[in-house]
């Protein structure tokens, strides 16, 4: 009877492919208003619908549906647990605010058909990798959400993002093929393939395979690890992430990429069970591979110049964060990773949203391009800066409650050398953070005063096209204004998530408390 | 229902397309209503004759006492001439709108439909030496459809097909001759006929028989190193690399081999023996191979061969793990790959037909103009690399079980393996459909073209024999069209297509009775 479930999943698909298939070019109307309003009704009233729906489904207890059987024993079938539940709300919140967001900014990109058909299947696929219940119902929408998520990489169709997008598959498909290889294993040696909390593993089975058992957990670790952008599948993230879309980007960094974290939660928690691996090499790879990119992701944030690649490689660090935060395997660590799952969705859906404003309204995509931006847009810088304080972790905002947690499940938990390295780590990356993010802040508020000496400088090395340089030297951002209000408000709306979780967190880590101690 | 009837489906098709040019048809529909019509009655036949399964066998004539032509109909022949039967209507059915463009249609629809009849004969052979005789007969009937064209490369396409066939037959003959020395008899039985009292002490002389015909047959199956004939009889008209190079012709050398392994020599005999690590360690290595070769190829046709040599060696892994369980994967895989092959092929005919671009990087923004057509080649290229929902993805998973659960050490290295080649499926298959579907076309490429086959002329003279003279052969075969002019292809072609992606997804969305049926085959055997 709870076959409603499938409305989430299906609705926004359905909508989604009706948008793709090809119209007559008369009713396309790409440049008039009047289709692109209908195209934005539609989709933001299908996306608003469903979205409700999976909430209701969600929070209505816990529901369960066999769809039907794939395979003797391998049912596709979907079930809400408290973990649902988190990353089924977390990704609605942010896919509804992103997308009302891509009405605006899409504008400048075209295509908008196409776009908000993916957009919308994209979400409907999430919805049914959140309450799938069982391995093989996983992997099927994990492929999918691969599938259905490069359209969006692709968007602008230039040679650039073509092969990123392509890169993003191969990685991505690499890493599914090492969660499958998992899979078959865990198949062979499990009781049952349905997540169960603390794992299903037949440790009478598995005597005497567990060489085999562990390197296949690795083998999956790394393979749904390539999604959370975990080294050493890494290497798809800053270059797909900032050739999409703004809003695109927004979503796979604040969202899909957890989606990779979703995945290991459930293997590792769901079906393993965090005893197997306990004090084996496993663990040991696990923390070190999610340190290494921990510390790379925010050194090569650092070095980075452009805006939208930055923050890419923030994602690549920062999202490690919460695999370090799982791979201790203490209830405090998970605790940990999954508010910073939240909090980090939050923050950086609104910092991938500032840049698309930037690139949106001024066409600025390097970092020394926005000194001074605060005086033309001082609302979205300010939301920026919420942001960037929320990341780098200042109390009160939200990303110290987790880094505090993390740091805390890290010395708690019996993990010999990496009690104290992890944390360490962790403090010095939020130092880097803080070096990335809050230079770009104090640069758009208080631009430099050049020195007369660099002005000549400069003007000497242009000489030679004179007009460019006039053009140059009257302010690039002259003409610049603060943000339409359909693009600030979403923006304004994950700010103001960013600090006021962090101030409120109670709830929250109450029900991320039942959650690991339900598992461990 | 009788065992004579077996015979007349054997015979039906090879009488029937015989007659094709001697029958004075008025007209080219004529000619295509009659070819249609023999093929679709000799399926309907067939697919009633495995619903009533006749008993007994029926023999055809006897050579000696003891060797005769013979079919009867057990599990596994079942399953491959229902595979040959359901697919060939539909083949035949796209051969009429590819062929158009092509000459001698009615030699082309001759060798067509009797190769339909001598498969069928493999399909239903009771004996080794049956089987062996079809197997022959295959080759020969086949070689002229892969000559079709009769330009210089395919001839020589066409010479290489028969060293390598003729070549695998010798050795695959001489396990035939000795299964007929040392089994209690040369019939199929599950679980194998040999003696082990006439045997002795000559185990090792056995297994290595074994190994030879196992290597033999698996030239059919395009198993390394025996895999480079087919990718370069690729040349072949598209129904033909479609049906016989995907379909008909290999999966009887991977039938054949499943023959031999479960049926002959018998699972218990090898099972565990370093004949099935000396047959295990080239079917592993060509899985990898084969895709690794697609990756580089840039001729469409060519890529989905060598995908093909990849795919068949997943059959002989899974024939090759010995158990009951392998055999269930292997058939799963022969029937999954058979509809997915035949579907990516025939969407490779109809861009071929279409628009006369063969090579892949002619193909940017070819699906903004045959939607149709590429969707269908996206879907199976998802098929083929294993997408859950669709049929790949079950053929996968049995095969894994299979091998999980074998416990042979390099069963673990072949999963490995089967893994390393699906993510080099999602590559070459994917960079098609995104190149199709999200490139811009490059300007000016018709006249390009001209100019390089102008200058091409110019030097041929001089470079008859150098390869550069057989690329301008194949250039010339197809004309380029314009690519406004490209257009999705008509019913005859999209029929076929929309059934294979109907049947994927069936497969891939309802498999448990396909692997009931085929754990019930595999139940016979120990």
């Amino acid at each position: 009877m709870e076959i409603w479930i499938l409305i989430p999943v299906f609705l926004p698909v359905i909508v989604g492919v009706l948008l793709l298939l090809p119209v007559k070019q008369e009713d396309v109307g790409d440049g008039s208003k009047e289709s692109l309003t209908r195209l934005h009704t539609v989709t933001a009233a299908v996306l608003v619908i469903s979205a409700v729906l999976a909430l209701l489904a969600a929070w209505s207890g816990d529901n369960s549906y066999t769809w039907f059987e794939l395979m003797e024993g391998i049912p596709i079938y979907f079930q809400v647990d408290d973990i649902s539940r988190l990353f089924v709300t977390v990704f609605s919140i942010a896919w509804v605010l992103v997308c009302f967001y891509a009405f605006t900014y899409m504008e400048h990109e075209g295509k908008e058909r196409r776009f908000f058909g993916f957009y919308l299947i994209v979400y409907g696929v999430l919805v049914a990798l959140c309450f799938s219940g069982n391995l093989v119902t996983m992997y099927l929408f994990y492929e999918l959400m691969t599938l259905t998520s490069m359209p969006m990489v692709l968007h602008s169709g230039t040679r650039e993002s073509i092969m990123a997008a392509l890169k993003y598959l191969f990685y991505s498909m690499c890493g599914a093929y090492l969660g499958l290889f998992a899979i078959f294993f865990l198949y062979k040696y499990c009781d049952s393939i349905t997540f169960t909390a603390g794992g299903t593993l037949n440790l009478a089975l598995a005597q005497g395979h567990t060489g085999i058992l562990l390197a296949a957990v690795m083998a999956a670790l790394i393979g749904f690890g390539a999604k959370a952008g975990m080294f050493p599948l890494h290497a798809w993230l800053p270059t797909a992430h900032p050739v999409a879309p703004a809003p695109a980007s927004a979503v796979l960094s604040g969202i899909i990429a957890k989606a990779g974290v979703l995945s290991i939660v459930r293997v590792v928690f769901y079906i393993v069970g965090a005893d197997f691996i306990r004090g084996t090499w496993v663990q040991i790879a696990w923390m070190t591979l999610s340190l290494l990119t921990v510390f790379m992701g925010s050194m090569l944030a650092f070095r980075e110049k452009i805006v939208k690649k930055r923050l890419a490689y923030s994602t690549v660090s920062q999202v490690s964060y919460i695999l370090f935060g799982l791979s201790v395997l203490s209830p405090i660590g998970m605790e940990g990773a999954l508010l910073h799952v939240v909090f980090h969705a939050f923050i950086k859906c609104a910092l991938f949203l500032t840049a698309g404003i930037f690139i949106y309204r001024a066409g600025l995509s390097q970092v020394d391009q926005l000194e001074g931006i605060g005086k033309k847009m001082p609302k979205t810088l300010w939301c920026f800066t919420f942001a960037s304080l929320a990341l780098v972790g200042i109390p009160p905002a939200s990303g110290f409650i987790s880094k505090w947690y993390l740091a805390q499940g890290a010395l708690e938990a019996n993990v010999g050398v990496f009690g104290w390295v992890g944390p360490a780590v962790l403090l010095l990356s939020a130092l880097l953070t803080a070096g990335y993010l809050l230079s770009i802040v104090t640069n758009g508020f208080f631009p430099k005063v050049k020195s007369n000496a660099h002005v000549a400088i400069a003007a000497e090395k242009a000489a030679a096209p004179e007009t460019d340089v006039a053009q140059t030297q009257t302010d690039p951002l002259s003409g610049v204004t603060e943000a339409p209000l359909g693009m600030l408000v979403p923006l304004a709306i994950f700010a103001a998530l960013s600090i006021l979780l962090g101030v409120f967190p109670n709830p929250l880590i109450q029900f991320v408390s039942r959650i690991a101690t339900a598992v461990m | 229902m009788r065992a004579f009837f077996l015979a007349v489906l054997v015979l039906l098709p090879i009488v029937g397309g015989a007659l094709i040019p001697l029958l004075p048809f008025r007209d080219r529909k004529q000619m295509m209503i009659y070819t249609e019509g023999v093929v679709l009655l000799n399926s309907l036949l067939a697919l009633t004759v495995l619903f009533y399964r006749p008993e007994g066998a029926f023999v055809l004539f006897r050579f000696t006492s003891n060797l005769s032509l013979s079919f009867s109909l057990d599990g596994l022949g079942t399953v491959f001439a229902a595979l040959i039967s359901v697919l060939w209507p539909l083949a035949t059915l796209y051969a009429f709108e590819y062929m158009s463009h092509e000459e001698h249609e009615k030699f082309f629809f001759m060798f067509y439909t009797m190769t339909f009849g001598i498969t069928m004969g493999i399909a239903l052979a009771e004996d080794l030496v049956t089987m062996y005789c079809f197997y022959e007969m295959l080759t020969l009937v086949t070689l002229p459809l892969v000559i079709h064209t009769l330009t210089r490369e395919a001839v020589l396409a066409g010479r290489t097909y028969l060293y390598y066939s003729l070549g695998g037959a010798a050795f695959a003959f001489i396990g035939v001759i000795f299964i007929l020395v040392y089994g209690t008899s040369a019939d199929f039985v599950a679980g194998g006929v040999l003696d082990l009292t006439k045997i002795g002490s000559r185990t090792n002389l056995l297994l290595l028989v074994y190994v030879f015909c196992f290597f033999g047959f698996s030239v059919k199956a395009a198993m390394w190193p025996f895999s480079g004939w087919l990718p370069k009889a690729g040349v072949a008209p598209t129904p033909v690399t479609a049906l016989l190079h995907a379909v008909a012709v290999v999966k009887a050398g991977a039938f054949a081999t499943m023959r031999i392994t479960y049926y002959s020599f018998g699972t218990e005999f090898l099972r565990g023996t370093w004949a099935q690590t000396a047959v295990l360690i080239p079917i592993v290595f060509t899985i990898v191979y084969g895709c690794s070769r697609a990756l580089k190829e840039t001729h469409l046709k060519r890529r989905l061969a060598w995908s093909t040599v990849s795919n068949l060696s997943y059959i002989l892994f899974g024939t090759a793990l010995m158990t009951p369980l392998g055999l269930v994967g292997a058939l799963c895989h022969m029937i999954c790959h058979a509809v997915i092959k035949i579907c990516s092929f025939f969407c490779a005919g109809a861009v071929i037909c279409q628009s006369g671009r063969e090579y892949i990087h002619q193909l940017d923004g070819l699906g903004k103009k045959m939607p149709k057509v590429f969707a269908i080649f996206t879907v199976s290229g998802l098929a083929l690399m294993g997408v859950p929902g669709l049929a790949g993805f079950i053929s996968k998973w049995n095969l894994v079980k299979a091998a999980l659960d074998s416990a042979h050490p390099l069963a673990v290295v072949g999963v490995a393996a089967l893994m390393i080649s699906a993510l080099l499926t999602a590559i070459y298959m994917l960079t098609i459909s995104v190149r199709a579907f999200v490139l811009s076309p490059k300007e000016e490429e018709s006249t390009e073209m001209s100019l390089c086959e102008d200058a091409q002329t110019d030097r041929s003279t001089s470079l008859k024999d150098t390869s550069d003279g057989v690329e301008e052969e194949e250039a010339a075969a197809h004309k380029i069209v314009p690519y406004d002019e490209v257009k999705d292809p008509g019913w005859m072609m999209l029929l076929p297509l929309t059934l294979f992606v109907a049947a994927m997804l069936v497969i891939g969305l309802h498999p448990q009775p396909l692997i009931d049926a085929f754990t019930q085959i595999a139940s016979a055997i120990q």
